[in-house]
């Protein structure tokens, strides 16, 4: 066994009622890489984080969180992950403090007024928005709070989702860095994308899923941007 | 974990716009509502006060006369209202308040042959306790009836979930977080209530022991109302079917079940009608009960048997008055033919209100309302308490007056006299409500119907948990 993997399925099979959505996929993200998950609508990107995630029960297969298998032991290994959605969900009644300290306690950490503080700040919140309620926050101010909550939870492992989308380029760049940031702090990161500029921006490996499966996996430093498109492109039109 | 929960479910409903407008525009109904029915329960206690003792001042003064003519007057007594009336009037307002005491017959204080549509028809009145028993618990619906599933349909469930949230902890600590809401909203109402209260009437230790037990089942109450509201939420996938469903329950419970329970008791326990009744308590007196023998052949035996007790050969020769004796006779087989009667039609009004409660798996609030009239000393069983006391006391002047009459003239004479001192010398009706201990033992049957329905309510919370799954 690969201790090194934080992140690892082994023949994963998932479906939905008849609907195969993750056909033998294997994955393994190690400890300090930003794995980017590529693939049209409906190739099983968010079916696969969903499973590490345990919203769903694989039919087959293994999914392992550093090495220890998430169905023998759901809440130690919910623990070390964390979960960023496209749209991080808040309560839009209480402040992004409020929402942060309310998750950490979730999770069991305790944090004071300075530490929620700091934590905020430290993902990219200005400080005059942090006792504001969330209901106000823009799209991008709400991702930051879900890092932070990432962040305060010292996950092993962060799960996105199509982070990216929605975002202006600069607070997706912003992000992008932020998320290379947390990856070289030796987290591994699973990241669901469509977006390839961003992709080949922060990923270490990139790997492009097809009706639930891996049907290509690469290094993102080996490969040029209009390479990475035309590969993708040539999936997506089945050429390849 | 719940107490986190707990912390954060408080925090979302207090800010919540729905719990500050509909708690206010409530609050103001309520504090209306209470405001007036305890001023007017002020007005009628002070009102009782004042014609009791007049007409027992009346009832001193009488002129020198025959014993007997003196007990034709009569006296007026009345039934004694707790503080705690001012919040649930239950029968009240369909029961007699006042009872008129007089020779030979017993009074109803009011004589509802069908008390069973009293039970349904205390339910949609406006009053405060309508307040309490129809609208909070909506209230308490509209707060939280998508209390999961908009958590579903905004992904915050996910993110609880991604935190490994036991679901149960989640479940219990937005039950306890919504409560805690509810009443810190509702305190103002409680504190008013109480307040206005002490402010009005002297409290005793029971009543304030009765006040509490009143707020400890409503809090039983509106935790079935929560729980299930929470519970529902977690079960169905979509808002809408939350709500249908729990505005289904609400209505059974407030509506449907009384006056379910109300048809059931009159099917299975029928009463008489009001000249049935009447008629046979004269008839039985007339005719005798059974192995009695007729009124004619009582009266010619018990002659006999006092002609035999003085030794004497006919009534004229008594040295006690006989018209009395004979009067006090009557009386006494009377009281016994009243006292068959009025324990049957009572027992059957009990058993009517034991049957209604077998429409109680439509929902506790007809169980919460035998209990609170009961709790506020409006119920049946209290005003059987009372008219009990009060025909005790009857019948203990109207027997000194007899004794005055017949010991004050002999044969067949009239000629017996009572002065004022006399009338004076009977003694006030004093009646005290009995203490709360009486209510909790009329209320078995709606506390066990509550507590049900309170660990029904849980349990299915705590079930409902299992839907949870993401
Ligand atoms: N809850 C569900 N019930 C049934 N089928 C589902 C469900 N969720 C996803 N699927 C199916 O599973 C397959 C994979 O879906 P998934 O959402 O994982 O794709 P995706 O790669 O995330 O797509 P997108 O880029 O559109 O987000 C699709 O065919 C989809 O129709
Ligand atoms: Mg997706």
């Amino acid at each position: 066994m690969t201790t090194t993997h934080i992140l690892e399925t082994r023949n994963l099979v998932v479906e939905y009622q008849q609907h195969r959505a993750i056909d033998q996929l294997n994955l393994a993200v190690p400890a300090g890489c930003v794995y980017a998950l590529l693939g049209g609508n409906g190739a099983g990107k968010t079916t696969t984080i969903s499973t590490f995630l345990g919203f769903n029960r694989p039919s087959s297969g293994q999914v392992l969180i550093g090495g220890r298998s998430l169905q023998d032991q759901p809440e130690l290994v919910k623990s070390e992950l964390a979960y960023l959605p496209e749209n991080v969900a808040l309560y839009d009644l209480l402040s992004g403090a409020e929402n942060l300290r309310f998750f950490c306690a979730l999770a069991g950490i305790e944090l004071g007024r300075e530490q929620t503080g700091r934590l905020l700040s430290d993902s990219g919140l200005q400080a005059d928005a942090h006792d504001k309620r969330v209901g106000q926050y823009s799209k991008g101010m709400r991702q930051k709070v879900g890092l932070a909550i990432a962040s305060a939870k010292h996950a092993k492992a962060m799960l996105l989702d199509e982070p990216t989308s929605g975002l202006d380029p600069s607070a997706a760049n912003d992000f992008a860095q932020r998320i290379r940031a947390a990856a070289d702090g030796g987290m591994a990161v699973l990241m669901a994308t469509h977006d390839l500029f961003n992709a080949k921006q922060v990923a270490d490996r990139i790997g492009i899923m097809k009706q639930g499966r891996l049907v290509e996996e690469f290094d993102a430093h080996s490969v040029q941007h209009d390479e990475l498109e035309s590969k993708y492109l040539a999936h997506a039109r089945g050429l390849a | 974990m719940i107490a986190i929960v707990m912390r954060k479910e408080l925090a979302t409903t207090l800010r919540d716009g729905r719990l500050l407008v509909l708690g206010l525009s409530l609050f103001v109904l309520f504090a209306g509502f209470f405001l007036f029915s305890s001023y007017q329960l002020q007005a009628q206690r002070l009102e009782k006060q004042r014609v009791g003792a007049t007409a027992k001042e009346q009832w001193n003064s009488q002129s020198v006369k025959n014993p007997h003519a003196a007990a034709h007057y009569g006296i007026y007594v009345f039934k004694p209202d707790l503080p705690s009336a001012a919040i649930d009037p239950g029968l009240t307002p369909f029961t007699g308040q006042s009872l008129w005491l007089e020779p030979h017959k017993r009074n109803l204080t009011r004589f509802n042959p069908s008390a069973d549509d009293v039970l349904a028809n205390r339910f949609g009145q406006a009053s405060s306790s309508f307040v309490l028993y129809a609208l909070l618990p909506l209230l308490i619906v509209a707060l939280s009836f998508n209390s999961v599933s908009q958590e579903r349909e905004r992904g915050t469930l996910r993110m609880l979930h991604s935190l490994g949230v036991a679901p149960r902890a989640l479940l219990f600590g937005k039950l306890l977080g919504l409560l805690t809401a509810f009443w810190l909203v509702m305190s103002p109402a409680v504190l008013l209530a109480a307040l206005t209260l002490a402010g009005q009437f002297e409290l005793a230790i029971d009543d304030l022991l009765r006040l509490s037990l009143l707020l400890a089942g409503l809090l039983a109450y509106y935790t079935v109302f929560a729980a299930l509201s929470i519970g529902a939420s977690a079960y169905f996938r979509t808002s809408r079917n939350t709500l249908f469903c729990l505005l289904g329950f609400w209505m059974g419970s407030v509506f449907v079940a009384p006056r379910l329970g109300a048809a059931i008791g009159d099917v299975l326990a029928p009463n008489p009608s009001a000249s049935q009744f009447w008629d046979a308590i004269k008839t039985d007196i007339a005719q005798g009960l059974p192995g009695d023998g007729s009124k004619q052949q009582r009266e010619t035996a018990f002659e006999a048997q006092v002609l035999a007790q003085y030794g004497v050969a006919s009534k004229e020769q008594l040295p006690v008055g006989f018209v009395s004796l004979n009067r006090q006779y009557n009386d006494v087989y009377s009281s016994k033919v009243h006292q068959l009667h009025f324990d049957r039609l009572r027992a059957n009004f009990a058993t009517q209100q034991q049957l209604a409660h077998l429409a109680g798996w439509l929902g506790p609030s007809l169980a919460l309302r035998s209990l609170s009239m009961a709790i506020a000393g409006t119920d049946l069983a209290h005003q059987r308490d009372f008219e009990d006391a009060a025909e005790e006391y009857r019948r203990y002047f109207i027997d000194l007056t007899e004794d005055w009459d017949r010991e004050r003239s002999h044969g067949t004479e009239r000629s017996a006299k009572g002065a004022e001192t006399d009338w004076r010398s009977v003694r006030d009706f004093a009646y005290t409500v009995p203490t709360v201990g009486f209510s909790l033992k009329a209320s078995l049957l709606p506390l066990a119907v509550l507590g049900a329905w309170l660990g029904a309510a849980l349990w299915l919370l705590a079930h409902s948990a299992r839907r949870l799954a993401p």
